[in-house]
């Protein structure tokens, strides 16, 4: 055990002498030497630049130490240079560490040579008490898949599946109805482009038809996922369509003979002249858009024994036995476009909907447009139907007001002479769509009335509806009467959408649209490998979903190229420790874990995102990271001693999260902003990780006060490590108290970025206090 | 000996089909009831061996002294670290005492 | 846990079969560490340990330990042969199997070096060597001491199955094949095919009434571990294994009340007993005996002689101690029985001040502590081949403490890997294995217009009855012939009258076998403790009509209940000395 590999090369890079000035570098360096487990000790010039390294690749080649800890200010950068460059000198780059004593204030002119000595001395202590637990780790490569499932085949479905098919990878197009296009077909027109939908989709269509990258999986909905990215393992089932996909080319003989007629409408309203009732036969084209080419009959209409289209396939295409299918995929990621359902206005009783015929939805214009019939004289729009209402959605669903805005210009070059009334709280026309608007003010017969109306009633018999509004602009009570009454109502998440939810386990916000990290990934989930774009994420225009489709693609890329490489900062579980208690299972933000043969909790490295927190929650201790284990925790606490400030200064260690909190404590300390010198901190992935073990360690060495510092809530890049860490201090805080020792020992504070100066306040308070309850009882 | 469930820290360690003291106490003694909560099902059984205490994982558990036995009240509150464990002793007249050893490792 | 609902009929309870190489029936420090050596030993064989509670923290381990008073420090000059002389002469010159305890003493400190490679903190002087406290007695910071056992047996990979308790050797043509048991929290019947058995159940207590049981919330209040109740001596009675020595009651000197342990307090900090009158009762009145150096159960014996002439209450006196050592002292108890430091504060006791009152126990059968368990050859094979013992269990061999049983797990499992070379697994006998089914289950499947006892009331029952007749420590551990022979009728009347035990759930049908057990082992008991006529260490075993040592009775006294007819033979097996020289000095 104590052969040359095991000992450690202790290096440091004093640039700009700035340590030497601080403190006596050579007293220090004498102490460690003497160090237990080290194989050499000494100062080195200039380590990044050409030959600098030489004394350490030297000292590896004699077999002298066998593992490296660099003290001095290197910057993450650094650290990898030093990282690629000692690997080829065969270092396993998890056998270095680095220990910056600058960063922990050592430099500090303000405080006692004597305190800085020994805090240095400490804290290279606790470096290498950490350094002599190191193993040597490779990254684990797991083999993954190279097809893709996109859930829903709308238009951000078929965008996403064009980027990826054109990369070569193999899409899986999951559709519950039996013809592609989602709400985008069924549209009108859409802008800026005033583009027909059936052209656009068509378009993304022709990518994806005759490749053979692509299946289309249409009547068909995802029953089950286990698995993680590059791995996922997918059910599908399929409805049965009763005609042969293979030899059905859409001719219609078929259609011809059928005797039964059914309507085609949306939503279950009773439809009425300006609704064009489409009927279709029982065995009609697929819809929305007939992509597959084949038909599909609706069985449950259809008359017993009958076969008349059976009878009149000229290809033998009708199969009426046809059963639902199951199907097995394995893909590496997953697309969720499931997009939208509109907001049922029938809730929103005040306007008619569902009551009077020619009231209807936004949605339903769009068909009213495609019919030939002649439009209406008179029509009204009114905005903000149910939307920006606590009664019923409480957002705005951003593309209603354009809706109107495209659904009137078209209205007036159908019908130059029909009038338009447009009732509403605010136009939200951004970008491009301000033309749109002010061309439309000044148009003859359009009528923008800033007020909604407050009662909607039949004018008599005429049919026509009568309109009561306050023109909040002029002040004015006005009446006006419409033919025809367009709702604009918003959008909500699609039922498939919450169905998909819970398979996926994926979580959703306060309004039903998938969770995702805004800024920075709007597409990602909190599902590693699974990707939502479009509008199941949020309301959006069809623009910005094909934007949204693609980029989902985009990230989905790095988990279909045949493996995943995962960084060995993996957790382990001890089976001989753990005792199943599935706390691990049940905090994981991420749902990585899973019961093995022998019931014991394993994480999915696929879906495992390395934030620590499961080590945290372990009542007993039994997860370590690779890489970052318990023991090397629990070491470097060992090795913070208790008193290096002197006998009456109070200890404070800190644990700070990497990923806002280090950089803010960083900061303050590099800004001389007043942080004290009592404080020794500690790197975690995430506040999470801290295990309450590990204070009580703490606690135990004599160690006055523990900071646990983490992300601000909603702000934590592990979703709630935060919140769980702060809920396990509180109940240790809880039994301290019970011990008679100052619950307030132990603190835990929200930290951003840039909160450098709260870092440095809340230190220095924390010292404050900590003199004012007198060292640590636990002193001894 | 009867150990004490603070039934408002324990949350049955979420119900689970054995919360941790349950699993852990050497007489089959700490179980789950029907409100979700552990208790002791036959206090005077304990051995008071303290594994229950020590493996409540939000210290919910406490260690009593039958007042057969002893007064009201003492406390021995134990706090387990990776390696070490601390003891906490309040006696009746409110004096306290501290403990701290380590109990995993080479002692050299 | 939810509780499982009782099922209606045997029908409905699965029954599971396990085949194996060695079975270990308790997962104790002994069971553990031949469950380890097995495995070192062999990393192909199957080692499955059957554990009614839960491996880390099951059996007399449960709360921890503070010292292994067995280790040889061979730099003082200590050999094997001076701890059996030592250990012999602690049992008042015996007698004790030399052989046994010469093949444990060779192995001890091995064994006691792997708990400290394995993370065991033991405190050393400082030259680096074991501090030793005592003689043989060096401390340790046990509180993780049953973990970190545990660990490594799973760590070895013997296959633990927790929450499963032994009800009866599986046996084969008077052979031992394995063990049945049940699941006390999946309610399933277990059966476990194994081609060596070694038993390591630990001892048998809660068969004599402790005291502090006559409050209701104290019934456990006990030094000994109140869980292990003697189920592997009694599936060894059952089957017909010979018992030896069980009159070697363990009975010691413990503190008052609590029943914690007084040999950290006496022998670590040397603190003397004494009496209420002050008077320093071992220096005067039992110097012939040994004095403060007397063994164990002159130690044991003499408060109690003081309580009943008058001169009590008894201590050890701790007023000597400074804080350093009496905070020293505490830190030892809160590695082995730490609610024992709570009770002292419970009472407000500053044992600087006021010293510490002790009294004896209850009487145990411990054969980690006295020679009383299995009769086993140098392989710790009972005399039921394919059945072996070791620990707690294994008799012949006192003052073993952790060490020792750690020592003979090992020896256990050498010896079992040896005969197993040549067994092979035989068919499942399912009649054998259904009767045991029904007999396990009996009393949970009484049906709910059941009239019948708890097992509480007939443990009850028998505690009282063996407190008052069988020379409890009511009686001051008197016996005579008279009382031992009541005890022994009414102990053969509870037998007949389990047939009336009724359980209402998982836990109660557990403690209705733990009575059963404890029935089979308090009737050889009385047996051993009628034959030996003769006081030859009182307190273990006060003989009132015979007060004086008999010559002829320098054997070992042994007993075996035939599995058919039920009669129980008692005869004796003679001494042999090994180590020569004076066996009443160490």
């Amino acid at each position: 055990m104590d052969g040359p590999s095991s000992k450690i090369g202790l290096f440091v890079w004093d640039q700009g002498g700035r340590l030497g000035r601080a403190i006596d570098l050579a007293f220090l360096l004498e102490n460690l030497s003497r160090a237990k487990g080290i194989g050499h000790c000494s100062i080195v010039e200039d380590p990044l630049a050409p030959g600098g390294l030489s004394p350490v690749t030297e000292g590896l080649e004699k077999g002298e130490f066998g593992r490296v800890l660099w003290v001095g200010p290197f910057s993450l950068e650094q650290q990898e240079v030093l990282r690629q460059q000692l690997a080829k000198a065969g270092l396993n780059p998890f056998l270095q560490e680095w220990c910056d004593l600058e960063e922990q204030g050592v430099c500090d002119g303000e405080v006692d040579q004597e305190a800085r000595q020994r805090k240095a001395l400490v804290l290279v202590q606790m470096a290498l008490a950490r350094t002599r637990l190191l193993e040597p780790l490779v990254p684990v490569e797991i083999p993954a898949s190279q097809s893709v499932l996109i859930v829903g085949a709308g238009v951000a479905g078929l965008h996403a599946a064009v980027s990826l098919a054109r990369l070569g990878k193999r899409v899986h197009l999951v559709e519950k109805e039996s013809g592609v296009g989602g709400k985008v077909a069924s549209l009108h027109r859409f802008y800026p482009r005033l583009c027909d939908p059936l052209c656009g989709l068509e378009f993304a269509l022709q990518a994806l038809i005759g490749s053979e990258m692509v299946e289309f999986h249409t009547l068909s909905r995802v029953t089950s996922v286990d698995g993680g990215r590059g791995n996922f393992h997918v059910r599908l089932t399929k409805a049965p369509r009763y005609v042969s996909e293979d030899r059905c080319n859409g001719c219609g003989e078929c259609s011809r003979v059928c005797p039964v007629a059914i309507p085609l409408t949306s939503e279950g309203h009773r439809s009425k002249e300006y609704l064009h009732a489409l009927t279709v036969r029982a065995i009609h084209p697929a819809s929305p858009m007939p992509f597959p080419s084949a038909y599909v009959i609706e069985r449950a209409y259809c008359p017993p024994d009958c076969e008349e289209c059976l009878k009149a396939c000229p290809s033998s295409a009708v199969n009426l036995e046809q059963e639902p299918r199951e199907l097995e995929l394995s893909v590496g990621a997953i697309i969720v476009a499931t997009g939208w359902d509109p907001y049922p206005l029938n809730r929103v009783e005040e306007f008619g909907y569902g009551a009077y015929p020619n009231v209807i939805t936004n949605l339903d214009m769009e068909r009213v447009l495609s019919s030939n019939n002649r439009p209406p004289r008179t029509i009204g729009f009114v905005q903000c139907v149910g939307s920006r209402d606590d009664r019923h959605l409480p957002y705005c669903s951003s593309v209603c007001c354009s809706v109107t805005l495209k659904q009137v210009l078209y209205l007036k070059q159908k019908a130059p002479d029909a009038h338009c009334y447009v009732f509403y709280q605010d136009i939200r026309s951004p970008g491009f769509q301000e033309e749109l608007y002010q061309k439309l003010k000044e148009t003859e017969g359009v009528t923008f009335v800033r007020g909604m109306p407050s009662t909607v009633r039949p004018h008599g018999d005429t049919g026509r509806l009568r309109l009561r509004v306050e023109d909040t602009l002029s002040g004015r009570e006005v009446n006006i009467e419409v033919d025809l009454l367009v709702l604009a109502g918003g959008m909500i998440p699609s039922r498939e959408s919450e169905e998909l939810a819970g398979i996926l386990g994926l979580p959703r916000n306060s309004l039903g649209f998938f969770e995702s990290h805004l800024q920075c990934h709007p597409e990602e989930s909190q599902r590693s490998g699974i990707y939502v774009a479009g509008c199941c994420r949020e309301p959006m225009n069809v623009a910005a979903s094909i934007e949204s489709a693609r980029h989902a693609a985009m990230e989905a890329l790095p988990f279909l190229n045949g493996s995943v490489l995962i960084k060995p900062m993996y957790p382990v579980v001890d089976k001989t420790k753990c005792d199943k208690c599935k706390r691990c299972m049940e905090e994981c933000p991420f749902g990585s874990f899973y019961f093995d043969e022998d019931g014991f909790p394993t994480p999915h490295l696929g879906r495992c995102r390395q934030c620590g927190n499961c080590v945290g929650i372990c009542p007993l201790g039994a997860i370590s990271l690779r890489h970052l284990t318990m023991k090397q925790m629990a070491a470097q606490i060992q090795a913070a001693s208790a008193s290096f400030m002197g006998k009456e200064e109070p200890t404070v260690l800190a644990f700070l999260c990497q990923n806002d909190a280090y950089w803010a404590a960083r900061e303050a300390v590099k800004r001389g902003m007043g942080v004290p010198p009592n404080v020794l901190f500690i790197k975690v992935p995430c506040a999470g990780y801290v295990n309450n073990a590990l204070i009580a360690d703490a606690l135990a060495l004599g160690i006055d006060g523990v900071l646990i510092a983490g992300c601000e809530d909603g702000q934590c890049h592990y979703v709630k490590g935060n919140q769980l860490v702060r809920k396990r201090s509180d109940d240790l805080s809880d039994k301290l108290r019970k011990m008679m020792i100052e619950p307030d020992r132990v603190r835990f504070v929200n930290l951003e970025i840039r909160d450098s100066a709260k870092y440095a306040k809340v230190m220095r308070l924390f010292v404050q206090e900590l003199k004012a309850m007198g060292l640590n009882p636990f002193k001894i | 000996m009867p150990p004490k469930v603070d039934r408002e820290k324990c949350d049955g360690c979420k119900a689970q089909q054995e919360p941790l003291c349950e699993q852990v106490c050497p007489g089959d003694l700490m179980t789950l009831g029907e409100d979700g909560k552990a208790y002791c099902r036959m206090p005077r059984d304990c051995w008071d061996c303290m594994s229950c205490t020590k493996a409540c994982p939000v210290g919910a558990i406490e260690t009593r002294i039958p007042y057969q036995l002893g007064y009201h009240v003492a406390k021995l509150i134990p706090l387990m670290g990776t390696n070490t464990i601390t003891w906490t002793c309040i006696d009746i007249n409110g004096k306290v005492e501290r403990f701290r050893y380590v109990n995993r490792g080479r002692l050299d | 846990m939810k509780q499982k609902s009782v099922p209606k009929d045997l029908a409905e309870i699965p029954t599971q079969v396990i085949e194996t190489d060695v079975l270990v029936v308790g997962g104790g420090n002994a069971g553990c560490f031949a469950a380890i050596e097995a495995k070192s030993k062999d990393p192909s064989l199957r080692v499955t340990i059957m554990e009614k509670a839960h491996i880390s923290r099951s059996g007399a381990l449960a709360a921890g330990m503070d010292a292994i008073n067995t280790y040889i420090r061979t730099d003082k000059g200590e050999t094997p042969e001076s701890l059996v002389r030592w250990s012999r002469a602690q049992v008042g010159g015996g007698p004790i199997r030399e052989d046994l305890a010469l093949s444990i003493a060779e192995i001890l400190n091995e064994s006691v070096e792997m708990l400290e490679e394995w993370g065991l903190p033991i405190v050393k002087d400082e030259n680096g060597r074991y501090k030793l406290r005592g003689r043989f007695d060096i401390s340790i910071q046990g509180e993780q001491l049953k973990p970190i056992m545990a660990e490594k047996a799973m760590e070895m990979g013997a296959k633990v199955y927790n929450r499963v308790a032994a009800t009866n050797l599986l046996m084969h043509d008077g052979r031992c094949v394995g063990a049945m048991g049940f699941g006390v929290r999946d309610g399933k019947f277990y059966v476990f095919k194994a081609k060596a058995t070694i038993v390591t159940t630990g001892g048998a207590c809660g068969i004599y009434k402790n005291y502090t049981s006559d409050y209701s919330g104290a019934h456990h209040q006990t030094w000994m571990c109140p869980f292990n109740v003697g189920t592997g001596y009694a599936m060894g009675i059952r089957a017909g294994a010979e018992m030896t020595s069980l009159e070697q009651r363990w009975v010691a000197v413990r503190t008052k009340d609590f029943n914690g342990p007084v040999d950290t307090i006496s022998v670590a900090y040397g603190c003397l007993i004494t009496n209420a009158k002050g008077q320093r009762v071992l220096r005067d009145r039992y110097a012939h005996l040994g004095g403060d150096k007397a063994p164990r159960f002159v130690r044991l014996n003499a408060p109690m002689v003081e309580w009943l002439e008058g001169r009590g209450p008894v201590y050890v006196d701790t007023t000597l101690l400074d804080e350093e050592e009496a905070k020293a002292l505490k830190e030892d108890l809160l590695n082995e029985r730490p609610t024992f430091v709570l009770f002292l504060a419970s009472r407000g006791i500053d044992i600087t001040k006021e010293p510490v009152e002790i009294y004896g126990s209850d009487p145990y059968i411990v054969g980690g502590h006295t020679g009383s368990g299995f009769w086993v050859d140098m392989d710790r094979m009972t005399t039921i081949p394919g059945l072996f013992a070791a620990g707690e269990a294994a008799g012949g061999c006192p003052n073993k403490f952790v060490g020792g049983c750690a020592a003979e797990g090992r020896l256990a499992a050498r010896g079992a890997i040896k005969y197993l070379a040549s067994i092979t697994l035989p068919e499942l006998d399912s009649q054998q294995v259904s009767e045991e089914k029904g007999r396990v289950f009996a009393p949970l499947l009484r049906g709910p217009s059941f009239d019948g006892i708890t097992p509480v009331e007939m443990e009850e029952r028998l505690q009282r009855l063996m407190d008052e007749y069988a020379g409890g420590i009511s009686q001051f551990y008197r016996m005579n012939e008279e009382r031992l022979d009541y005890a022994l009728k009414h102990v053969k009347m509870l037998q007949s009258q389990t047939q009336y035990l009724f359980a209402k759930d998982l836990h109660e049908l557990m403690n209705a076998h733990e009575v059963i057990d404890r029935l089979d082992v308090a009737e050889l008991l009385i047996h051993h403790l009628k034959f030996r006529k003769e006081t030859r260490w009182p307190g273990w075993q006060t003989r009132m009509d015979y007060p004086e040592i008999n010559p002829e009775l320098d054997c070992f006294v042994e007993s075996r209940r035939d599995p058919r007819t039920g009669v129980v033979e008692v005869f004796t097996r003679p001494y042999e000395q090994i180590i020569p020289g004076d066996r009443t000095t160490g």
